[in-house]
């Protein structure tokens, strides 16, 4: 061959090459098979629910796990309901003894951690497991603040592991009292005082069960490795691309649920009543970090239901907040619902700088001007933040405005010259961490070194992926953090506990803010039942927080969700895990997505 | 030549074994503990000895079989990278990597450069005149616009707009039909700096009384140009060209991040954000490597296309 024509064959060949890449297919184009393409905005933690505590893992994890109850589908307001209980549970007449009957013929997704890689049934004592697991001090769970202080002997348990040499030495055979399992099917639960949200955290996926046999075979690894008894099992895991995973063919008979709330039947939410579920056979979860391809994804259809990106809000939303004419030409459905979530800066009391000196993060929290940054970074969506109890919450005070910090910049300046002073001098750069490298991370960075340079203050913005972020939230290693958190269930002591100071990190007290008086608030509070005495409790214990400023809280979120027409039953629910089961995809509409999609350009 | 070779081969003992302690000094050494930094500022003892056992930092630096040094080179010489921080196999990590970057970085290789060299030798000989000004003007103008801006524009334009391209990776694309748009745009961004090189490359070479002559003698320009001036204008071209293809195994950072490539650039970015030296230390270590290997082909490559330069 000589060099031209060799030279021309390589340009036919890369030509060819280049339009073998022209996209004539579309989901759903190629099979039967019900596909449901959904987006991950981050990458994941890990897949061990013991130490799952942020929502884009567990949004993950809730397809392969189940938890003994769960909150149904359509009911409003939110119900529990049984989920691998055989029924709501058996009160002892103090409250203090849970008897709870384990549904037969529940199995465990087929792995090769199990003998002869067949999924075996579930049994009471995976419970007791997991939940011995998660006490046990060397595992550095982030979830013991769901147990702590609650169960007969399982605090004395924790106890017993502080002497072990590690994690794996261990002996989970040890009893604890208060967890007994009198048959396979029987789990009996006693606990030291009234828990009046315990029906709520056995809806919680760090209660869900875990096969010991896991844990032994996988070891650390075995974040990577869910074995659950859910719907769905996992078939590949590309971090930093995707998931992938599959019906679970262990999966028991569950059917769609029957009853929901007026207007249901309207919105087509009943349409699947008594099928089997889950409907769809495969799931992709594609990460997409960035704003513009996740978006144009969606519009091209590849991607089944998104967020609406800050720069592209006018392209889907008009004046009146209702859909432009151009997404309801493309039968693009819009579900808007506030979420029960606060966001906030974290300071880390730890920290010799931030932790004793009150002024400067009062300083900080007063320099912060939430409507301007809710108008660039969320189009005005957003409820601005005073305190940490959400609107949508019963406990939310209607006052909060007046008695929580807001922006006021000569108050902060104020503040800064006292916490100056209380320093000793000039204050040293302080260091901010997000958890994400993503263009909308990186501006809202730039956005708040902004705000804190108007103040007098200079701060340098680390900027770290999601898994590194937690795992440095985790340990203690961050100064001030960029974070949020949404109710693990509708009770507004999710919040509270977040302030526990036997919940600092790696609990869910990631301040690690310490406040004897709040303590003993929040110890009285959590064991009284629903009532106006303990709202009234809630709300004061709110305002301690915000006097002692362990965070700025900036905004309570907005959910504004786009989904295509043939992304079915999909009723908005804020505890969304493991939903994916319920949904069910229109394969015809979505196969003449593309024409109308034609049409319209 | 094979002498040679031998002979160049033998002088990379050296240079790896320097690769290697620098590597590990680099990230063993001056970057300190790692163990630290996996653990968190306020982790206690038992948990930093317990890291440090699981990676083998509580073993001596260098004076040991057993050491840290010792190991490191092992490794790297068995390309057993160890695990991760996400608990998953480097190695595993780097196999499946290595092929999204290849399919990227090979296309845009040869694409660019059969472009730019073509272009380049075009340009040179109508010097001076109004296509030369503006090829000139076109390739300053390329090189000026940011390289995101062309990824989104193709991928609204072209791939949204027009829907001749995927828009981002999908699991259920080929991995032609993922890279195709990518690999334009590469192309594309890529000939602005490239024929401005080559152009001053051909120029100095056209100016040759070898190519007056040439030209006296009455051969044709494409014969002149193609054959003559191509020929003697490969060492310029060689350098930069099998120095370039190290950074090939590399993927390319942006496009691979913009695009959800699945590749080794999009692999460097992770590790580097979610602070995995593990990963990082590999990388460094195989594109060194590769940079060790790709000259001396380059040094061969010399030798090749210049009689003026003897292998003895």
């Amino acid at each position: 061959m000589n060099g031209r024509g060799g030279a021309f064959k390589f340009f036919l060949f890369l030509l060819l090459a280049i339009m073998a890449g022209c996209d004539s297919s579309s989901p759903g184009d190629d099979s039967n098979e019900m596909i449901l393409y959904a987006n991950l905005p981050t990458k994941i933690r890990g897949l061990d629910t013991g130490d799952i505590g942020d929502v884009y893992s567990a949004m993950i994890a809730g397809q392969f796990f189940e938890c003994l109850y769960q909150y149904d589908y359509l009911k409003r307001p939110y119900e529990v309901i049984p989920h691998v209980a055989e029924g709501m549970p058996q009160i002892s007449k103090d409250g203090l003894t849970y008897i709870i009957k384990i549904k037969k013929g529940v199995y465990f997704a087929d792995d090769k951690c199990f003998l002869g890689g067949k999924g075996r049934e579930l049994k009471s004592s995976d419970f007791v497991f997991a939940w011995k697991r998660i006490a046990n001090i060397k595992y550095f769970s982030k979830n013991w603040w769901v147990f702590d202080g609650k169960i007969v002997g399982l605090d004395e348990f924790r106890e017993y592991s502080k002497n072990c040499k590690s994690a794996a030495d261990v002996d989970y055979s040890r009893e604890v009292e208060g967890l007994q399992t009198p048959d396979d099917y029987t789990l009996v639960i006693r606990l030291k005082k009234a828990w009046p949200q315990i029906v709520y955290l056995l809806a919680h996926q760090p209660t869900a069960p875990i096969a010991k046999e896991a844990v032994v075979y996988y070891g650390k690894d075995i974040v990577n490795h869910p074995v659950g008894t859910g719907p769905f099992k996992l078939k590949v895991w590309h971090r930093g691309s995707y998931i992938e995973m599959v019906r679970n063919p262990n999966y028991r008979e569950e059917f769609y649920p029957s009853k929901g709330e007026p207007g249901d039947a309207e919105g087509g939410y009943l349409d699947d009543v008594g099928k089997r579920i889950p409907m769809v056979d495969r799931l992709f979860f594609v990460l997409i970090e960035e704003d513009q391809p996740r978006w144009l994804q969606f519009l091209r259809g590849k991607i089944d239901a998104a967020s609406i990106p800050k720069d592209n809000y006018g392209q889907a939303i008009d004046v009146s907040r209702d859909l432009t004419p151009e997404m309801k030409k493309l039968n693009i459905h819009l579900k808007t619902f506030k979420n029960p979530d606060t966001f906030w800066i974290g300071f880390n009391m730890e920290d010799d700088v931030l932790g004793k000196n009150k002024a400067l993060r009062k300083a900080i929290s007063y320099a912060i001007d939430r409507e301007k940054y809710i108008k660039v970074f969320w189009n005005n969506r957003d409820d601005i933040a005073y305190g940490f109890i959400p609107p949508v919450m019963k406990a939310y005070n209607p006052e909060i405005s007046k008695l929580g910090i807001g922006y006021d910049l000569e108050k902060a300046r104020h503040l800064l010259k006292e916490a100056e002073t209380i320093h000793g001098g000039k204050l040293p750069t302080l260091t901010f961490s997000m958890g994400g490298a993503d263009t909308l991370a990186r501006q809202i960075g730039q956005f708040y070194q902004r705000s804190f340079k108007d103040l007098g203050l200079d701060i340098e913005v680390a900027y770290m992926d999601w898994p590194t972020f937690q795992d440095k939230v985790k340990t203690k290693s961050v100064q001030m953090f960029s974070l949020g958190w949404v109710a693990d269930y509708p009770d507004t002591e999710s919040f509270l506990q977040l302030f526990y100071s036997k919940n600092v990190s790696p609990g869910t007290n990631n301040f690690n803010y310490s406040n004897p008086e709040f303590d003993e608030l929040y110890e009285r509070v959590a064991v009284m039942p629903d009532s106006p005495q303990r709202t009234e409790l809630y709300r004061k214990a709110e305002l301690m927080v915000i006097e002692d400023c362990p965070a700025a809280f900036i905004n309570h979120r907005v959910a504004y969700i786009l989904h295509h027409d043939w992304c079915m039953n999909y009723k908005p629910h804020i505890f969304q895990y493991g939903l994916a089961k319920y949904r069910r995809i229109d394969m015809k509409k979505r196969a003449a997505y593309k024409e109308l999609l034609k049409k319209v350009k | 030549m094979t002498t040679y070779i031998i002979r160049r081969l033998l002088y990379t003992i050296p240079i790896v074994l320097g690769v290697l302690l620098l590597t590990f000094v680099l990230f063993t050494v001056v970057g300190g503990d790692v163990s630290i930094e996996i653990a968190g500022k306020n982790a206690t003892p038992e948990t930093i000895e317990e890291i440090r056992e699981e990676y083998g930092l509580n073993k001596p630096l260098f004076l040991s079989w057993d050491s840290q040094f010792i190991n490191h080179f092992k490794s790297a010489l068995t390309f057993d990278f160890g695990r991760a921080r996400d608990r998953e196999l480097v190695v595993d990590k780097i196999k499946r990597g290595v092929w999204p970057s290849l399919a990227l970085t090979v296309p845009m290789f040869f694409g660019v450069l059969i472009i730019s060299v073509s272009l380049a030798l075009v340009v040179a000989f109508v010097r001076g005149s109004a296509w030369d000004v503006f090829a000139v003007v076109v390739c300053v103008a390329g090189m000026s616009i940011p390289y995101l801006s062309f990824i989104l524009l193709g991928q609204y334009f072209f791939a949204y707009k027009l829907g001749l391209f995927p828009i981002f990776f999908s699991p259920d694309l080929s991995m032609a039909e993922y890279v195709a748009l990518p690999v334009l745009i590469g192309i594309v961004t890529g000939l602005g700096a490239n024929v401005r090189f080559y152009r001053t490359v051909m120029l100095d070479e056209i100016r040759s009384d070898y190519v007056r002559t040439a030209f006296a003698k009455g051969l044709d320009a494409r014969r002149v140009l193609f054959k003559h001036v191509l020929k003697n204008a490969m060492i310029p071209i060689i350098t930069r060209v099998v120095l370039a293809i190290p950074f090939l195994f590399l993927g390319s950072l942006l496009l691979e991040r913009f695009f959800g490539i699945p590749g080794l650039g999009y692999l460097m970015i992770e590790a580097i954000g979610s602070r995995d030296y593990f990963v990082i230390n590999a990388m460094t270590y195989i594109s060194a490597i590769l940079f060790v290997i790709f000259n001396v082909i380059t040094d061969i490559c010399y030798g090749l296309v210049d009689p003026r330069i003897s292998f003895d």
